[in-house]
């Protein structure tokens, strides 16, 4: 199992690191040159009655100073990806001769803590995501359990049921449910609980201008997300409830459900204890992956209810340019879907043997 | 050459074969068998299986169309589907005049209506006096003094319905109505004047925050009131309204906000009493004094059209001795009928519009009226002429039977009344289906549009992603070893990589290449084909990996039949149970991909409509609250598409894999 676990982590690591390239290289096809239009910008700053000659030498020296700065003065991107990623020194460079060193900085990239300077915000990308991660994986485990909660006893309901016009009914409804576009049932949900019984608020976090603490807070926060919740709850109840089904229906037609009951156990007993362990394998590394692609998922609902998420954060970048933050969203999202995929894998490790061997 | 061409059709022949194959089955002589059967009886096969005490042998294809037809639900999607593609593909033919780019004011947010033609049947029986129309609604009046109302009638988000005629005016006898974009304006017998509708900007009378770009009924009118006999014109622009009097007295009043020279033509004409005629266009006002055109502006409506198109003329040249006598305006042109009874234009009309007629000798225009974007005149020998803008139709002049004696224009519809006042003919723009944009675009042809858009992107997105899968799939599971692994990890990558932050950020690095945006939405199209086929590329692996230890693929290669054949021939075969089946599927999804893109704003840009961003377009509250048509239409569309694909997708797969089963 150790082999297994180790071998899987490693591909998970070799995966990453293509994809880091592969986002590092995407990233460098935007053309922009920082360093030269803060030059620019500070030599013209300069007072008016600068003579043109030494505006352009300041620009100039200026220009190499934040090249430096930037570690963009290489255009080699081999360099510049292990700079990035921490691997390389960068260059420093001699205030008075303008004479680069290559390598005479010192490391500082990911490896090192940085995660980038958000341009638009002014402050590093770390400190802008601490608040909307703690929003989103707020919002995502809410979301999860109230979702597991309806679903659970709904698919088993269903499995038993199997056939039934109930079943058939919950069937129709569930493909309704995933083939709806969470925007639009975000949008049918606005209309409703908004326009028509005007029970939530549209948007936001907070009431506008409060400044509750303690409890009070925590419930005013909690008014303005269930909305969202609703929805997030919602468009996830489809998909989940046929997994749920699914897995039952497969447990339900085990040997040892028909000796259990051949021995005369209670249905009840045979549902919720013999079958429901042996479906539970399957829906926990379903619960595992949903849990974690739920988080791209929320980038519609986050930028519908303009909460203050990751989402949101990701799409501002875009549209603001500032593509640290973007770069750094991204990474986020492929370190939590690999993660997702390695967690699915270690799971299934464990729980089906065969597949170990297979790999 | 010709080794190509054998080649190709070597291949298109395997194609066809293992196609043929899948659906009929392997040989003749069971398909003879089957036919002998069809010739039997009902009863007689039955007993024939019976005796033979074994099931019926049918091929593949009915196996999976019997299966598929027992499935009622998604036999019913599949029509609905078809229905949506042959809706979305056929549909914007019948729209040769739509455009991405179609912008009219007087028409936005309106409601769904068919019935903006619809003269109420009251009205026709007392006999029309007068119909007037800006642009939603319309009013009329009859021969009796009763003022009708029909069309959109609700304004905007103000809840205020213009239906509501105020009970003064239904108790007094009404002799001139006008109507503008959102009020109405109407005068009794008695010289009183009556307003309803929205006031907000003083339309008619102070509001309650007074507005300072206003200026407001002029005191003596509502109090006092005007000599009714001396009435010469009442009119109405956007939120404007004018009155003048024989004597040429111009009273002038609403929102100098919509009417950029209002304010400067009130002080114009103030105190003094030398109008000859007033026009509204959408933007300005036009006053005739003493035969001469005044715009308080110099540079505005001066250059002369005499036929639409040509190079123009100065005013003055053009007119020589010749006087305005009056003036009628559309949204954009103001028509001036001169002292020797002849016509012309000043402003800009749309493009496509009809020619302006050439009337026979001794023929000219008794009367002209003008709705949003076209003309309607009468001329002195009874005859009807339309012209202007005719997107909407406003210009497809219908039969008319009997002698006309009176045309009046809507916002862009026409009537036609005789002697009496009875209902001769009408023709224009009835209504809007699905109701119109923001942009006052109709809602239902950007449907269309749009669907067309959105399904054509889903589609090749699922050709180009099935093409990826069947091939990775089939290299990766039939060749084994290191190509599998190799694979595999490519796979492990492609699918690691999370699909909407993904594809987002390449659409926003598009955007700053400067491409066309037929490339942008090819793009698009691939970049889902490329982030999509990593399922099925993991499914179809997996078949071929169970396949290929079977007896007879291990019989044929002993046989030393190719490797591709084998691939080809044996294996995949298989596979397209498979195929088909996540074609379906991944169609839906490569749907919701695309309009949840589009949403955001990442996916095809507006003005072009695609499903998912006439939804984008419709998330604020405000659209959401009052404006329902703008997203529960493009809502439903996508939704019962993508449900439908779903649904059929779900049968396809208990019919055609068993394996994989309806249970699940």
């Amino acid at each position: 199992m150790g082999k297994y676990i180790l071998k899987r982590v490693g591909y998970v690591f070799l995966v990453l690191v293509i994809l880091s390239i592969l986002m590092f290289l995407l990233y460098n096809l935007v053309p922009s040159d920082r360093a030269y239009s803060e030059a620019r910008e500070s030599a013209n700053a300069l007072p008016k009655s600068t003579p043109a000659e030494i505006r352009k030498n300041y620009q100039e020296s200026e220009y190499r100073k934040l090249q430096v700065k930037y570690g963009t003065e290489t255009k080699n991107l081999v360099v510049r990806y292990l700079r990035w990623i921490g691997l390389f020194p960068k260059a420093s460079i001699n205030e008075q001769t303008l004479e680069i060193n290559p390598t005479g900085g010192e490391f500082d990239g990911l490896l090192q803590g940085n995660f980038g300077w958000s341009y638009t915000q002014n402050k590093p990308v770390v400190d802008m995501v601490k608040e909307p991660m703690k929003n989103t994986i707020f919002i995502n485990i809410f979301a999860t359990i109230l979702a597991l909660g309806i679903t659970i006893p709904l698919g088993i309901k269903c499995a038993v049921k199997r056939g039934k016009p109930v079943d058939k009914v919950m069937q129709i409804a569930t493909i309704i449910g995933y083939s709806l576009p969470t925007f639009i049932i975000a949008i049918l949900f606005i209309w409703l609980f908004v326009a028509v019984l005007k029970i939530f608020p549209a948007s936001g976090m907070k009431t506008p201008g409060s400044s509750y603490t303690g409890i009070v807070a925590f419930f005013d926060k909690m008014y303005y997300l269930s909305l969202p919740l609703i929805v997030m709850t919602f468009s996830s109840l489809g998909g989940m409830t046929r997994y749920v089904r699914a897995s039952m229906i497969e447990a339900l037609s085990m040997d040892c459900i028909k000796t259990a009951r051949a021995k005369g156990v209670k249905e009840k007993v045979v549902i919720y204890s013999h079958a429901w362990r042996n479906a539970l394998i399957p829906i926990v590394t379903l619960v595992v992956g949903w849990f974690l692609s739920i988080f791209s998922g929320s980038l519609i609902i986050e930028s519908m209810f303009a909460l203050n998420g990751m989402g949101k954060l990701m799409i501002e970048g875009l549209q603001t340019q500032d593509y640290e933050v973007v770069l750094l969203m991204q990474m986020f999202y492929v370190i939590i879907s690999l993660m997702g995929n390695l967690l699915i894998d270690i799971v299934y490790g464990f729980v089906d043997p065969r597949v170990r061997v297979n790999k | 050459m010709s080794d190509n061409k054998k080649k190709r059709s070597s291949f298109f022949g395997t194609l066809g074969r293992w196609f043929r194959r899948a659906f009929f089955g392997p040989g003749r002589e069971l398909l003879d068998a089957e036919k002998e059967l069809e010739n039997l009886s009902e009863e007689e096969r039955e007993e024939r299986a019976r005796k033979m005490d074994v099931e019926e042998i049918v091929t593949p294809f009915k196996q999976y169309l019997r299966g598929f037809l027992e499935h009622k639900l998604a036999v019913g999607a599949l029509i609905i589907v078809v229905c949506m593609f042959l809706f979305a593909f056929i549909t914007p033919l019948f729209f040769p005049k739509y455009s991405d780019n179609y912008i009219e004011v007087t028409q936005q947010n309106m409601r769904p209506n068919m019935k903006l033609m619809n003269v109420p049947a009251r009205l026709k029986r007392e006999g029309i006096k007068k119909i007037d129309s800006y642009g939603q609604f319309s009013v009329g009046l009859s021969n009796e003094g009763n003022v009708f109302v029909w069309g959109d009638t609700i304004v905007g988000t103000t809840g205020i319905n213009v239906k509501n005629i105020p009970d003064s005016v239904k108790e007094a006898n009404i002799i001139d109505v006008a109507a503008g974009f959102d009020h109405i304006i109407a005068i009794d017998d008695k010289g009183r004047i009556y307003g309803w509708g929205s006031n907000i900007l003083g339309q008619y009378g102070k509001p309650k925050n007074t507005y300072s770009d206003s200026i407001y009924l002029p005191d003596i009118l509502p109090t006092q009131t005007v000599d009714p006999s001396v009435i010469k014109k009442l009119a109405c622009g956007y939120q404007v309204s004018g009155l003048l009097m024989n004597d040429g007295t111009l009273y002038l009043w609403g929102n100098g906000k919509t009417c950029n020279n209002l304010e400067k033509i009130y002080y114009m004409t103030d105190g003094k009493s030398n109008v000859d005629d007033f026009a509204f266009t959408k933007n300005d006002m036009v006053v005739i004094i003493d035969g001469k055109l005044e715009t308080a502006k110099a540079d505005r409506y001066q250059t002369i059209h005499a036929v639409i198109g040509d190079e123009g003329y100065p005013l003055s040249d053009y007119l020589g001795d010749r006087k305005i006598v009056s003036a009628v305006a559309d949204s954009t042109t103001v028509c001036l009928m001169l002292s020797d009874n002849t016509i012309c234009f000043s402003g800009d009309f749309p493009a496509q519009s009809v020619a302006i007629p050439v009337l026979s000798d001794g023929e000219y225009f008794v009367k002209i009226c003008a709705g949003d974007h076209h003309y309607t005149a009468l001329s002195n020998k009874g005859r009807i002429y339309s012209w202007g803008g005719n997107i909407l139709g406003q210009c497809d002049i219908s039969e008319i039977k009997g002698t006309a004696s009176d045309v009046f224009a809507g916002a862009n519809q026409s009537y036609v009344i005789d002697g009496e006042g009875s209902l001769l003919a009408k023709w224009g723009h009835r209504g809007y289906i699905f109701g119109t944009d923001p942009n006052g675009a109709s809602v239902f042809q950007r449907i269309a549009n749009g669907g067309r858009m959105t399904l054509t992107i889903g589609a090749v997105a699922v050709v180009i992603s099935t093409v990826i899968g069947i091939i990775i799939g089939c290299i990766s599971g039939y060749f084994g070893g290191k190509v599998d692994i190799f694979l595999m990890r490519v796979t492990e990558v492609v699918s690691a990589i999370p699909f909407l932050p993904f594809a987002m950020i390449l659409s926003a690095f598009m955007g700053r290449v400067a491409i066309s945006e037929d490339t942008r939405i090819f793009i698009i199209m691939v970049i889902l084909g490329i982030l999509t086929w990593p399922g099925l590329a993991h499914m179809i692996r997996g078949q071929v990996l169970v396949t290929r230890e079977n007896e007879y693929v291990t019989a044929a290669k002993a046989m030393g039949v190719k490797e591709r054949t084998i691939a080809f021939k044996h294996i995949l075969p298989n596979v397209i149970s498979i195929i088909i089946v996540n074609l379906t599927l991944d169609f839906a999804g490569c749907l919701l991909t695309e309009s949840g893109l589009s949403y955001l704003g990442f996916g095809v840009q507006l003005p072009r409509p695609t499903w998912g961003n006439m939804l984008n377009k419709a998330n604020n509250s405000t659209t959401i609250q009052n404006f329902w048509w703008e997203w529960l239409f493009p809502a439903l569309f996508l939704a019962a598409t993508t449900i439908c694909i779903n649904m059929i997708g779900d049968a396809l797969r208990d019919v055609m894999d068993p394996k994989s089963n309806s249970e699940k």
